[in-house]
């Protein structure tokens, strides 16, 4: 798989006419070489980061980390190399001369963020923006990189069985995230993706958060707040396996016997539409434009996603990257973005029921040659529907 | 912290701990932004676009979803000079402080062009001769070029670094608390400790912890690691499937974020019966060149003081850092790995200090502070009784 992965950034490169790349974020990082690092905060991860250095023509990336434990072992040992520092003034000469080990003067380089350490102490070389080649070695799969995503999804969902069956009146957002967290970990997580979400959802959206667009607020990020009888939870967990991320979402109802009613389950059926509607289309050479109008022909008429959303997703080293759906990239956008064989596509369609609240949950399937295959789960509990 | 809620009372969860019973929460982002813009006028600095978690947290004081890793740079925060206020990326209010009002939203896009778009409708923003910034991409050179005309784009570390690295009372108060779940995390871990529990299972008894403490974000998941008592010995960043052996050398490491502040420590303990011949020898250099470490950190020494303490303990160099800063998040100066020699310490600085030392057969030992420089000495935030 990582071989695959760095022939695939090789091609790239050569068909960008750029002479190679210089990764700091972690999700390219670690697209590019496999590294594994801890789950850190923000600023923690990014003082500590590993620096991935990928020179065309090369035969492995170069990996500058101080996670040992963490290197791939087929990275040669000549392209291992202690850690950078791309915050830091202090040692940037040492970062310089690193680069000047793979790239000649003036070298056309793709960098996916900048410090201004670097800007100050790294010149002589034309950088330019990494998301063009990683974005186009990242929008398909491999099948390894799809089983990854799969496990991943199962380690998710197995951990998510205990959180849903501690769920009753009384228990609180962090309860749930205790045992979502302790279990993931126990199955084999690597790492924790983002701060999982139980959110309760108000009945209507005047009710809800205030929003710039007038559209639900979701995902806001989990307290304290006690759950009761009746609350309507709308949760979304991601962790990472490999490197690769999961993305759970399901509706859940809090109650010592949660059965939803009549509107609910209307609720869960038109979600259920939504998405067979968009998976009824989905196979290589649709276009993302199609898919979301079969998703909105099945809500009669209503874009049934969320405003500053989409209707899906891809998902990989990134928790959501291309291909989008239904974004702010506009339908044009949406027309020439053609599905092939090998993306992962993250359906998470809202159906709002002002009044009602409403019901969300992920499906996740990948595009195959001749259409796709699910990776995600199929039960839906508390809806004791099987799909 | 919260902003005031359209609901009331149960409805409203406060992440309990944090609560202005502690922290003056207000006052503390009063002085905060008060800081920023002081430093804003005596480095002419028009505005600062910030992507960092820990600088838009200092500027905005936001609860926003936690995600781990590293991102690259975008802009999330904006604080004007000329109008003092702050603006950030957040679709809906929630978890947004009243400060900043509804007109200081900008929302989550996915088109870049679309968000640059937003930025320039900002009052002063267009006007800025000189913005700084806490990164860049080529992406965002390239975008925010046309709205900020030829306004100079430099590095904000003059203005938020500063700002961020002498603490005031009320965020020390904060690293006290996040000392306090630290360390309920680590008697956590000590008591699940015994002979046959693997590092997954000792990561998972961790976060089950600290979210059950409302804090349901881990500044780190390298939180454990057993050393084995033969062969080399490394210090382990990645929890795994091993299972801890009788007798072993075990380092538990914990840290915990309150309010976005973070505190660590770390202890090794046997686990189950003694430990191998040689233990209480290790231990003792361990802390002994951990008093070492800590009677260096004085305001007015440097970096090279901490390494001439260490390297007087009659210790090699150190395989991780022997030093850095601490506040929201991880913060430089970093001391160790060949960095930070220059670096000065002085009074308000809160730093993590450790001692890491192995010896191949008996195993590793790792003792953590966070600890606080403060007339003239340092003194430890964390508390925990030592090997």
């Amino acid at each position: 798989m990582r071989r695959e992965r760095f022939g695939r950034l090789q091609d790239q490169l050569a068909a960008h006419g750029i002479d190679g790349l210089v990764l700091l974020g972690s999700s390219s990082a670690a697209y590019a070489t496999g590294a594994a690092v801890p789950g850190q905060d923000g600023d923690l991860a990014a003082l500590f980061r590993p620096v991935a250095v990928v020179a065309k023509g090369d035969s492995a990336p170069h990996l500058y980390t101080l996670y040992g434990d963490g290197v791939p072992g087929e990275v040669p040992e000549d392209h291992l190399h202690g850690p950078l520092f791309p915050d830091l003034d202090d040692g940037m000469e040492l970062f310089a001369k690193a680069l000047a080990n793979h790239f000649g003067a003036g070298a056309t380089i793709g960098i996916d963020d900048q410090t201004h350490a670097m800007l100050r102490g790294l010149h002589g070389f034309d950088w330019v923006d990494a998301s063009e080649v990683m974005g186009s070695a990242k929008i398909t799969k491999t099948p390894d990189e799809v089983a990854c995503i799969r496990n991943a999804q199962l380690l998710n969902e197995l951990a998510m069985a205990d959180a849903l069956s501690m769920l009753r009146p009384g228990v609180r957002q962090i309860d749930l995230s205790a045992t979502f967290l302790r279990r993931v970990f126990e199955l084999g997580a690597s790492a924790n993706g983002i701060d999982p979400i139980w959110q309760v959802m108000a009945p209507t959206r005047e009710r809800g958060p205030w929003t710039l667009h007038g559209d639900i607020a979701y995902p806001t990020v989990t307290t304290d707040r006690f759950l009761r009888e009746g609350d309507v939870i709308w949760v979304d967990a991601g962790i990472l396996w490999e490197g690769y991320a999961s993305d759970f979402g399901r509706t859940w109802i809090t109650s010592v016997d949660p059965v939803p009613n009549n509107r609910q389950l209307g609720q869960f059926r038109r979600w259920r539409a939504v998405v067979d509607a968009a998976l009824g289309r989905l196979k290589p050479g649709v276009s993302a434009l199609e898919l979301g109008r079969a998703a909105i022909e099945a809500n009669d008429g209503v874009r049934p996603w969320i405003e500053h959303f989409y209707l899906a997703h891809g998902v990989g080293t990134d928790s959501a990257e291309m291909p989008l759906i239904g974004t702010d990239f506009g339908e044009q956008f949406d027309e020439q973005l053609i599905l092939e064989p090998g993306m992962v596509v993250v359906f998470e369609p809202v159906i709002w029921d002002d009044g009602a609240a409403g019901y969300r949950s992920e499906d996740i399937v990948a595009v195959t040659d001749s259409g796709w295959v699910k990776l995600s789960g199929s039960t839906y509990d508390p809806f004791r529907l099987s799909t | 912290m919260s902003p005031a809620p359209r609901d009331r009372g149960v409805l409203v969860g406060v992440v309990g701990l944090e609560d202005d019973a502690r922290v003056d929460f207000a006052r503390l982002r009063g002085q905060r932004r008060a800081k920023v813009l002081s430093g804003m006028e005596t480095h002419s600095f028009d505005a600062l676009m910030l992507g960092g978690v820990g600088d838009v947290h200092y500027v905005s004081g936001a609860r926003q979803l936690a995600r781990a890793g590293v991102l690259p740079f975008a802009p999330v925060a904006v604080v004007v000079r000329e109008t003092g206020r702050v603006h950030l990326l957040s679709t809906w209010d929630e978890g947004v402080p009243p400060e900043i009002g509804h007109d200081d939203l900008y929302g989550l896009c996915w088109n870049p062009a679309n968000l640059v778009a937003a930025l320039a409708t900002i009052p002063g923003l267009r006007e800025s001769r000189r913005v700084g910034t806490d990164g860049l991409t080529p992406m965002f050179a390239a975008l925010l070029a046309p709205i900020l005309g030829s306004a100079e784009l430099v590095d904000a570390a003059p203005v938020i670094a500063t700002a961020r690295r002498i603490k005031t009372a009320d965020e020390i108060t904060c690293l006290q608390v996040a000392s306090a779940i630290a360390e309920a995390a680590l008697s956590a871990m000590e008591d699940a400790l015994a002979p046959g529990i693997t590092e997954r299972e000792l990561l998972g008894v961790y976060y089950e912890r600290v979210a059950g403490l409302s804090t349901p974000i881990a500044p780190s998941e390298s939180v454990c690691f057993a050393t084995p008592a033969r062969g080399p010995v490394r210090f382990r960043h990645l929890a795994s499937d091993r299972r801890v052996g009788d007798g072993e050398l075990v380092v538990l490491a914990p840290g915990a974020l309150y309010a976005g502040y973070e505190a660590g420590l770390a202890r090794t303990r046997v686990a189950g019966g003694g430990g191998p011949p040689g233990t209480a020898d290790l231990a003792a250099r361990c802390t002994r060149s951990m008093d070492a470490l800590l009677a260096a950190c004085r305001p007015g020494n440097t970096g090279a003081d901490l390494y001439g303490a260490w390297e007087d303990g009659g210790n090699r160099e150190s395989a991780v850092p022997l030093a850095h800063g601490l506040g929201l998040g991880a913060e430089p100066p970093v001391i160790g790995l060949g960095r930070g020699g220059d670096a000065t310490l002085e009074d308000g600085m809160v730093m993590s200090v450790q001692s890491w030392v192995a010896e191949e057969g008996v195993g590793g030992c790792l003792e953590r502070a966070t600890l606080l420089i403060e007339g003239g000495k340092c003194s430890t935030l964390t508390r925990y009784g030592r090997l």
